[in-house]
């Protein structure tokens, strides 16, 4: 479990994480989404005891990190794969990290294979591929067995493959009964992966609730409507804006509804006499639904004056 | 995971841990290995040379510079001065080579507190500089001793202590650079500041003519190294010059861990 009380970090005058205060459970896949600059790495670094929070405390297991006489049995963490000496071999990496924290020497072998690196981890650091050095950063993580893991966007530089590896790890982690809390800006990944996800925007809570929720609650739970005559289709799209209803026709003969349901559109368009050849509704997606809850806290929004 | 209960009886860690940690990434990068070659040629390469000095100012007209039997031990002393920076460049290593690839979070994630970590990499790199020190001098001088003949003077306790002041020397001045590069992050400007405080400042200060600038650079860290182990000074005994370098020593260890503590990873 990993606890943020009031958790807050300021550079001089920018707010890089603000008043954060969660619970990340165990035996969940916990997702952390965020635009790039909303504070979700400062987060994992001062979970870690790598930053020093300006207010506030980061908890792990009840206890701050570096106060674990072998933190690396506590928790577990992949926060940036190239922070390896590129000189030094992938096995004698994970053997000298083993050293720091009393883990026994077969233990290194243990988490070479199981994320498949044993074959190469005689050769140097610098010689592997982005894959390859995600994989030695996730052998890292795991190296201590501890009931904590937080991975900072794990699947950069994996192949299809190794995504799939990735979240089947997480899940089979989480059944396990450990704590697992995941960064990432692949939605459709979060979408599979996580039970539940901790949405932060300018290093401000945004969102705290399982995925299912998260998705129920996107306004833009919308429905589709064709039909073969659009000019009655504008009728029935007429109709509809009398009663409050959001209807745009995105072609002839194609309208978008919302602030409406299935059974309501299709009464209304029977009343008038509409021909449909399709009424149904179109399941939001994660990355909608992000996209409303941290819209305006975009660190870096690109400017998009035509587009809007 | 059945490795769950088995590793958690495992013992360890904390300092022997950071210990353990940093001997073993000392001794798997081969910047170590090529560092400690170099100065082990620069040590036989430096004693051969001031051997050959010896036997030139023995053997010339002028018998003002005449040196007479010269204790092998100092001509392993006299090539200190430029093997150390071989040295110094191994124990800079291991610091900042972890700060300029970002390896130094990883190290923090492994040891979060910071006193253990940087105890154990200045205890490493002082062990690595100091028995280098020492066998490199022991060999040196040794290998110095056929060339100089009748002017290679060879007692085993003078020697013995000659050898072991060199490793006091280096231990302490690896732990000094060590603290330096903590403090700094970046290897040139540690390198800069290495070199400044071991090498130029003093020598600017020596030459100034100026007899209080002179005394000042008496309590430079290489100078008062220097007198301790040649065993002789105008201004102290050479048992201080020990305590000056150690005070050096000590209080680059004590900034570079405020500046770690203070300092986000």
């Amino acid at each position: 479990m990993i606890t943020l009380t009031g958790l807050t970090k300021r550079y001089g005058g920018t707010t890089a994480v603000a008043d954060l205060s969660l619970t990340i459970e165990p035996g969940l896949v916990t997702g952390f989404l965020g635009p790039n600059g909303a504070g979700k790495s400062t987060t994992m670094r001062m979970i870690l005891g790598l930053d020093e929070p300006t207010a506030g405390t980061a908890l792990v297991s009840g206890r701050r990190y570096a106060r674990f006489r072998h933190p690396l049995r506590e928790a577990g963490a992949l926060l940036d794969a190239r922070a390896v000496h590129p000189g030094r071999g992938g096995r004698n990496h994970l053997l000298a990290m083993a050293r720091s924290n009393g883990i026994p020497r077969r233990r290194v072998e243990e988490v070479l294979g199981m994320v498949g690196l044993s074959d190469v981890a005689g050769k140097r650091a610098g010689t592997y591929s982005l894959g390859m050095g995600q994989r030695l950063g996730i052998a890292g993580a795991l190296l201590g067995d501890p009931p904590v893991l937080m991975f900072d966007e794990p699947v950069n530089g994996l192949d299809p493959d190794g995504v799939r590896w990735v979240r089947e790890l997480m899940r089979s982690l989480a059944a396990e009964g450990r704590t697992v809390f995941v960064s990432s800006h692949l939605m459709s990944e979060m979408e599979r992966t996580a039970d539940r996800l901790v949405v932060i925007g300018k290093g401000r809570l945004i969102a705290d609730a399982p995925v299912t929720e998260i998705l129920a609650g996107s306004s833009r739970r919308r429905i589709r409507v064709r039909g073969p005559h659009p000019e009655s289709l504008r009728e029935l799209a007429a109709h509809l804006a009398g009663r409050g209803v959001t209807a745009d026709e995105v072609s002839p003969g194609e309208l978008l509804l919302s602030g409406t349901t299935v059974e309501s559109a299709g009464e209304a368009a029977h009343r008038l006499g509409v021909l449909l050849h399709e009424l149904s509704p179109l399941e939001a997606t994660l990355e909608q639904a992000y996209m409303e809850l941290t819209a305006g806290s975009t660190e870096f929004t690109a400017s998009t004056g035509e587009a809007r | 995971m059945t490795a769950m209960t088995e590793t958690r009886t495992a013992t360890g860690g904390r300092l022997p841990g950071a210990v353990a940690a940093e001997w073993t990434k000392a001794w798997t990068v081969r910047s170590t290995y090529w560092n400690l070659f170099g100065a082990a040629v620069l040590m036989g390469l430096a004693c051969l040379q001031l051997a050959i000095y010896t036997l030139n100012a023995n053997g010339n007209d002028d018998p003002s510079d005449d040196k007479g039997v010269v204790a092998v031990g100092t001509i392993a002393i006299g090539a200190v001065d430029l093997v150390q920076f071989v040295l110094i460049g191994l124990a800079m290593l291991l610091i900042t080579g972890e700060y300029s690839t970002g390896a130094i979070r990883a190290t923090l994630q492994w040891i979060p507190r910071r006193g253990e970590m940087l105890a154990a990499k200045t205890a490493v790199a002082g062990v690595i500089g100091g028995a280098a020190g020492t066998v490199l001098a022991a060999a040196g001088s040794l290998a110095a001793l056929p060339l100089l003949g009748r002017w290679g003077g060879f007692e085993f306790g003078p020697w013995l202590g000659d050898v072991l002041a060199v490793g006091a020397y280096l231990a302490l001045i690896s732990v000094f650079t060590v603290s330096a590069g903590a403090l700094l992050r970046s290897a040139v400007g540690t390198l800069i500041v290495i070199f400044l405080v071991v090498l130029v400042v003093p020598a600017s200060l020596q030459a100034s003519g100026i007899t209080a600038f002179q005394r000042v650079a008496d309590f430079m860290p290489a100078v008062a190294g220097a007198a301790f182990m040649r065993g002789e000074s105008d201004t102290y005994p050479p048992v201080l010059g020990l305590l000056i370098l150690a005070a050096w020593a000590a209080a680059a260890l004590l900034a570079g861990h405020a500046a770690l503590r203070r300092r986000d990873a």
